[in-house]
This record gives C-alpha cells, structure tokens and sequence, in this order.
C-alpha cells in the first residue's frame, strides 16, 4: 500500500518532466564556413522596396546564411551597413516604396506602392572591410571594371581603394567559403527597360566575366555556392500588368472603338471585356499608324503610367487626340524581347552549371526554384507564388524578395550547400520573417 | 526514496516514448482505468451503462453509482525537420469525467443513465511557434448523456441500449501570415457549439460461471457546427477582405466497435482482453464554410484521412481482501493518422499505456477507486503535407484520477 502509494506519487511528479527529442546537430560537412564572403548583385546586397534601407539589408540572404552558418563554426558576416530606413542618399536614387492608399485619376482608392519620404543614408566609404559585397546593379562584367566604384555608388561605400575592380576586394578577407549570385542584371536592365535601352550582356562577355569572378572567389582552392538566373520574365514586374488590360465596360464603347479603327484603317476588332494593348509595331504595313495589339505571352511591366491607361486612352485611343496610341515601348517586352532574354538565360545557365562543376561548387538552381515558386509553394503553411503583394515573397519593386522571399532564398541556397558538402546546416525558420507589410 | 530516484531518471532517460490517438478520451470508470482501460465483458458497477449497456443488467445490487475524475497531464515536445529550435508544450490540464447511476426495478431489468466525455482535444502551441499558421491553440471538449436499458435473459444474456445525447464545444486560435504595421501578425479565432445524437448497444453472454464474453457498438455522431464565430484580427487595409462572420464545421465522433473476453477464478482473480476497432475514416477533413464569403475567405478544408485502427487492450484484478482490490492493465493504441498527415493539431502517435489501480471498500458495496495511467507514445516523424509542416513529435501523458463507486 505505502509502496503503490510511492509509485503513484513519483508518477506525479514525473509529469514534470519533458519528453526528450534529440535536437539538431548542424555540422559542416567538407565546407569551412569560418569566414564566408558573399559575391554578386542588389540581391546579395539586401536590396528591396526599390532601395537598400536598415531592415532590408538586415534580412539579405547572405546575410541569413551567415546566422545559419554560425551554428557549424560560421564566423562575423559584416556588411557595410545602411542606418536609414529610407535608403541610401545619391543623385537619382529612388525612394524606399511601401504599400499604402494610392487614388488613381478615376479617384479609385486602392493599395499600392507609395514612396517613403525620409532623411537617408549620406553617401560615403563605410572604411572598414565586409563580407558582403553585393553590388545592387552590378552586371557581371562590371565586377571586372577599374574604377566601378565612381560609376556605382553602392560600391563606393565599400570599395577599399576607388581604383579596385571588384575581383580585387575578394581577396582581401581570405575567405573560405563564398556565394556568388550574378548575372541577373545582365538581362534585367535591358527587361526592365522593355527593351528600349540598354542591352544584354553577350555571351562570351559574360563567359569570360564569370570565368574571372570564379577564378577569383576560388582562389587557391576556396569552396562555395553559385546560383544559377531564373526566368526574369516570371517575376511581378513583368507579369502583374495583364497584355489584354484595356477593359471595355459598355457596348457603346466597344463600338466606337471598334468604329473609330474601322476608320483609321486599322484591322482590329474590340470585344466587351478585356482587350489587348495597342504596342508600337514598326513594321506595321500601315501607312500612318505603327501599332499592333498585344499578343498573348507578351509582358506590359509594372512601371507603365496606369493613369494614362485608365483615364486617358493609352494602349487604345488617345482621350486627347482620338488618334491611336500604343504603350511606348519601353513599357513593353515584346514576344521577340522575350525570347531574347530567354535564350540568353539558358546560355548563361549552361555557362554557370559548367563553372560550378568544374571547380566542385554547389549549384542553386534558381531557374527551376523559380519556376516552382510561379506555381505555388506552401512552407509551414504559408502559401506563397510569384504574384505581386498577395504571392507574399516579392517586395513591392516587384523585382526583388521581402524578407520572407529572402529566407526561403536562404534555404534554397542550404538545401545546395547541404547537398554538394555534406553538411547539415539548418533551415531559417521562415515564419520569423515578414512578407509585405500592409497598412 | 531510491525507488522514487530511479524512476524519475527513468522518464528522463527514455528515449523512444511519445502520446496520443485521435482526439478519443478513454477514460470512463476508475476501475476500468486501473486494468488497461478494459470493460466490455465487465459487469461490476453502473460503468457497465457506457462500456456495454448489455452488461448492466448482470450487475447484482439494486442500486449502483459510480462517478469520477481523472487530472490529465499532457507534455509535447516538438522538433521541426530542418530548423534548430525546440518547442515544449508546457502542460496542458485536462479533467475528463464520468457519472453512472442505474437502477433495477426487477432482478432482469436494468434501467440507467450514463454521463461521459470521450472525445477531447486541447492544445496549446502559443502565438509565436513555427506552426502558428496551422495552429495556435485547440480546446475541444464533447460531454455524452446517455438513458440506457438493460435486459438479461436466465443470467446468461444480457442486451441493452442507450440512447447517447451529445453536445460540444470547440476553440480553435490560429495566425494568418498577414503582417501589418498597426496588426504585426493577423490571426483568427473561431468558436462553436454542435449538439447530435447516436446510440451505444451490448450484448454480454456468460456461458460458464465467471466466463464473460461482451461486444459493444457505440455509433458515430457527427458534431455539427452551425453558425460558430469567427473573428479576424488582420491588418486594417484587408479588414474588407476578412469580415467577422459565422462559420459551419464538421467533426465526427468515430464509431466503436468493442469486443471483450474475460475470466474470473472464484471471484479473486480476474483477467480480461478487449479488442477496440475505432471507425477513425470517419474523420476525413475538417471543413470550415464561411457564411460571408469574400475573394479570400470562403471555404478552408484540412483533409485529416484518419484510417481505421484496433486497440488491443489487457488488464487484471486482484482481491486481496474485503477491503483492498489491486489492478494493473496495459494496452496498445496505433495512430489513426499517416506520417504524411500529422497535423500540429492532433499530434498523433502509436502509443503505449500502462495502467495501475486500487480499489478500497471502507464498508461492503461503497468504495474509492483510483487509478494511474500513463501513456508513452513513440517519437514520430512526420509532415502535415497539405500545409508543408514537418518536424518530430513527442508526447507523454500522465493521468492520475479518482472515484467512488456505491452498489447497494
């Protein structure tokens, strides 16, 4: 009885006790991530929102790579930080945006992107060397330019001497392990241009450009991840802006449009609903008007002036002077641009799979990871997509990752260290990082 | 005290236990408790009304009352597949009860009501863990009531029936990944009441003296949730898109089907053998439907496919006196969910439970019964596919209850 009475009383008091489970056990595999450098563009750099600001930069991929690193012998990761909010202060640099209440020419109010006016960051040498040393607009054969640094400001905050091309910094923190994440400029500043201005990189520029930062990141030997470029046509800033946005809301209208093209000689029906977009066709065989309607596939970008579109006829008839008129070109990736940039994407792949393979660097493929994200992907039960705002991994320049897309970036990037080293590194918790933050 | 030592390292130590199946509380007689949780084939006390309504009418006195309660003490760790962070449930508190009263206005006839509560769920993860998005927190509570007659033919057979009257309530919190500046997180709580009805039916045969063979069906209720609460709490900007509303649920209450066989040598020893096949398909998604629908709020459903299990069940008795009756017991409960539905919500794993109890009669007919169960599952793996969650689970439930039983 006194016995039983024991047992239940030590039962008891066991319910304190927690149900052991054996924890983690991060390891470094055959990688030393002691001191790791990152390599690359505005996207190692932290850039996000149209800016580089505090908490953006705080939640740079590399940046969370580091922290997870730290936990199998990873040492300080120091990037040259920005105090302000607001970005970094230069002559043409764009506002930090946040979602707030835009109200269009119809005086709609709707959430958009608003510039967030604030004192930023002054221009300057940080003067102390980093780890990070992503360079927002950096192409790849930029890296290899003398002097980069008065032609890019984000670089100048870092850059150790005015002269140094980008190779040579990498050196200078003796690292033994790096990330190197380039190449999507090379094809974004032409696609974010509609193809009006500026240019893809060609191939052998970019294959002797990347042979060169390679060669410079390895070394003697130094171990390290390479991403691959996705697909940039699959990112919202090409793809929230339907091609077939001119809505017809009323009959009458879809007949006087469809009077008024009868008039002007131009071939184009117009339905209730949706329509195509008028675009700039040079090789239009009519006389006056160069135009053409979208077709389907082709991408209007995200910085078209909406309010001529909605108020004043444009991608339709002009409001002002009844005439025809098309989106500018600048405005719009046409099905031959496109295909342009995705022939280049897969050279330049073909390239990167090589350079990784050759020198036994893991390899993150973003390509493919993009392609997945377009479809969906869901995370402890976060959905996410590619979709602008409501995907919940883009930030609102439509371009680059918030912070949450920046911590699944982070684990696509373990996932490869992981596999190609044999390391266990763990995951970010990507609960812990916000998507874009609504008013 | 050294006794009390090695048993406390022995908890700490153990490296391979872990709870819970299904959201079924098996606790329903103190007696019972003490032997493994078996009953079907008993016919002791007025638990008979809810164990098997055929064996009621085999209990001997005229009048019998039995009540209790047990203190269920729950503790879960969980550790997420690829992330370095551990996370405890502190404890969660949970008093199960029951109370039987039966009469038998003739020698054959047995007329009872039984008051229960076998199906629960109460979880609490908190509002800063990993899986907030599938879950916060759940409180889920049903309470049985159950008229019930009895009929044994020349102390042979016995048939009854009970008519099973059931209501319950559910609480369920969980966070939107919704972020703001004024609402740092979203997060929704939603609130129900469901009241249905079902039946429990027996048969208890004794072909020989102190040989019981018992079958028991206990039917599926469905707990119909009809114009719950629910709140949003998301930023202001999508408020529109998240309106307080009224929402219908679903969550069925399995069937059970209970075979038990047990043997007592000249009323001083008895050991019995329960066989219990929950219809655990019945639970195949919860489905919340929202009466005011908007483009991001309509219908949410979990899929839970829940597959049949059969819980084997052994317990014995012994009476070592007039005054002092000691049991001990143990049974096997599989998981009803596959590795690649574990949800957050009911963290279920195969489980193992260890049972002791004792029985003291101050006087003939009346007596305190307690009893201790507990209940270490094995670790499991597992991901909730549906919402991409993975991690190990463990759990160890230790449940100390008491009662009082009067046949007279």
């Amino acid at each position: 009885m006194k016995k039983l009475l024991y047992i239940l009383i030590s039962l008891v008091i066991l319910a304190g006790c927690e149900p052991k489970i054996s924890e983690l056990t991060p390891f470094r595999g055959s990688a030393d991530f002691s001191r790791y450098i990152a390599v690359g563009n505005s996207i190692t750099a932290g850039f996000t929102d149209g800016a580089l600001y505090t908490t953006g930069q705080a939640n740079s991929f590399p940046n969370l790579l580091a922290g997870q690193f730290r936990l199998a012998g990873g040492g300080n990761f120091i990037q040259p930080v920005v105090t302000s909010e607001f970005g970094v202060d230069f002559p043409g640099s764009d506002p930090r945006l946040i979602l707030g209440y835009v109200t269009d020419c119809r005086g709609v109010t709707s959430l958009g992107p608003i510039p967030d006016i604030g004192p930023k960051e002054p221009l300057g040498p940080v003067g102390y060397l980093v780890n990070n040393l992503g360079i927002p607009g950096a192409k790849t054969f930029h890296l290899l330019v003398p002097g980069y640094a008065l032609l890019n400001p984000y670089y100048a905050r870092f850059a150790t001497a005015p002269t140094n091309m980008l190779i040579q910094e990498i050196p200078l923190q003796n690292a033994t392990f790096f990330s190197l994440c380039i190449g999507n400029n090379d094809l974004l500043m032409y696609a974010i241009n509609g193809g009006a201005a500026d240019s893809i990189t060609p191939e052998p520029v970019f294959n002797l450009s990347l042979d060169a930062i390679v060669a410079a990141c390895v070394g003697t030997g130094t171990k390290g991840v390479i991403a691959n470029i996705p697909d940039i046509t699959s990112i919202p800033f090409f793809t929230t802006v339907p091609y077939n946005g001119m809505v017809l809301p009323r009959q009458t209208l879809v007949d006087s449009v469809n009077a008024a093209m009868q008039l002007y000689g131009l071939p184009f029906t117009y339905v209730l609903g949706p329509n195509p977009f008028l675009v700039p066709d040079p090789a239009s065989p009519h006389p006056l008007f160069k135009v053409r309607p979208m077709a389907a596939g082709e991408l209007v970008l995200l910085t078209v002036p909406q309010d001529s579109i909605k108020c004043f006829g444009m991608g339709l008839i002009s409001a002002i002077t009844f005439l025809p008129w098309p989106i500018p070109d600048k405005y719009v990736l046409t099905q031959n641009e496109i295909t342009a940039i995705q022939t280049a994407t897969t050279a330049f792949n073909q390239k990167i799979s090589d350079m990784a393979a050759l020198n036994g660097l893991a390899l993150v493929d973003m390509h493919t990871k993009m392609q997945g994200l377009q479809a969906g992907i869901i995370w402890d039960g976060i959905r996410m997509n590619t979709r602008y705002v409501t995907g919940g991994v883009f930030s609102l320049d439509g371009i680059h990752l918030n912070p949450r897309g920046n911590a699944v970036l982070a684990n696509y990037f373990i996932e490869s260290i992981n596999a190609e080293f044999g390391s266990t590194i763990p995951y970010v918790d990507i609960t812990k990082y916000p998507g874009v933050i609504f008013p | 005290m050294r006794r009390f030592t090695i048993l406390l390292l022995g908890c700490c130590l153990a490296a391979t236990t872990a709870f819970s199946g299904g959201y079924q509380v098996s606790l329903h007689g103190m007696r019972n408790i003490g032997m493994g949780l078996i009953g079907t084939s008993l016919a002791y006390d007025a638990s008979s009304l809810f164990y098997n309504p055929g064996a009621s009418a085999f209990v001997s006195s005229k009048f019998s009352f039995s009540g209790g309660v047990s203190l269920l003490m729950a503790r879960t760790t969980f550790q997420p597949s690829n992330v370095m962070n551990q996370y405890h449930i502190e404890k969660i508190i949970n008093t199960p009860l029951y109370f039987y009263a039966a009469y038998k206005p003739l020698k054959d006839l047995s007329i009872g009501v039984a008051l229960n509560t076998p199906y629960g769920n109460k979880i609490s993860w908190g509002d800063t863990w990993q899986g907030r998005f599938l879950i916060q927190d759940l409180a889920f509570k049903a309470i049985t009531i159950q008229p019930t007659v009895s009929y044994k033919i020349k102390n042979i057979i016995g048939i009854g029936a009970g008519f099973v009257i059931a209501t319950g309530n559910v609480e369920l919190h969980k966070a939107l990944p919704l972020e703001g500046q004024a609402v740092a997180e979203g997060k929704t709580t939603i609130t129900g009441n469901a009241t249905n009805f079902g039946f429990n039916a027996g048969i208890l045969v004794t072909p020989l003296k102190g040989f019981n063979i018992g079958i028991d069906y206990r039917s599926r209720i469905d707990m119909k949730v009809k114009g719950g609460t629910a709140t949003f709490d998301v930023p202001a900007s999508l408020d529109p898109n998240f309106p307080d509303n009224k929402v219908d649920a679903s969550l069925p209450l399995p069937a059970n089907l209970d075979f038990g066989i047990s043997y007592e040598i000249k009323e001083k020893f008895l050991i019995g053998l329960n066989l219990c096949y929950v219809f655990w398909e019945a639970y195949d998604s919860l489905i919340f439907t929202f009466e005011t629908k908007t483009a991001t709020l309509d219908r949410t459903a979990s899929p839970t496919l829940y597959e049949n299990r059969l819980i084997a069940r052994l317990g014995a008795q012994y009476r070592i006196n007039d005054i002092v009756t000691v049991r001990l017991g143990g049974y096997y409960d599989p998981s009803p969910a596959k590795d690649d539905y574990l949800n957050p919500q009911t963290p279920s794993s195969n489980q193992i439970g260890l049972t002791a109890g004792l029985s003291v009669f101050p006087f003939k007919g009346f007596s305190i019964d307690a009893a201790f169960l507990y209940v270490m599952g094995f670790e499991r793996e597992g991901t909730y596919s549906p919402d991409n969650f993975a991690g190990t689970y463990k759990t160890a439930v230790y449940i100390p209850g008491i009662g009082l039983t009067y046949n007279f």
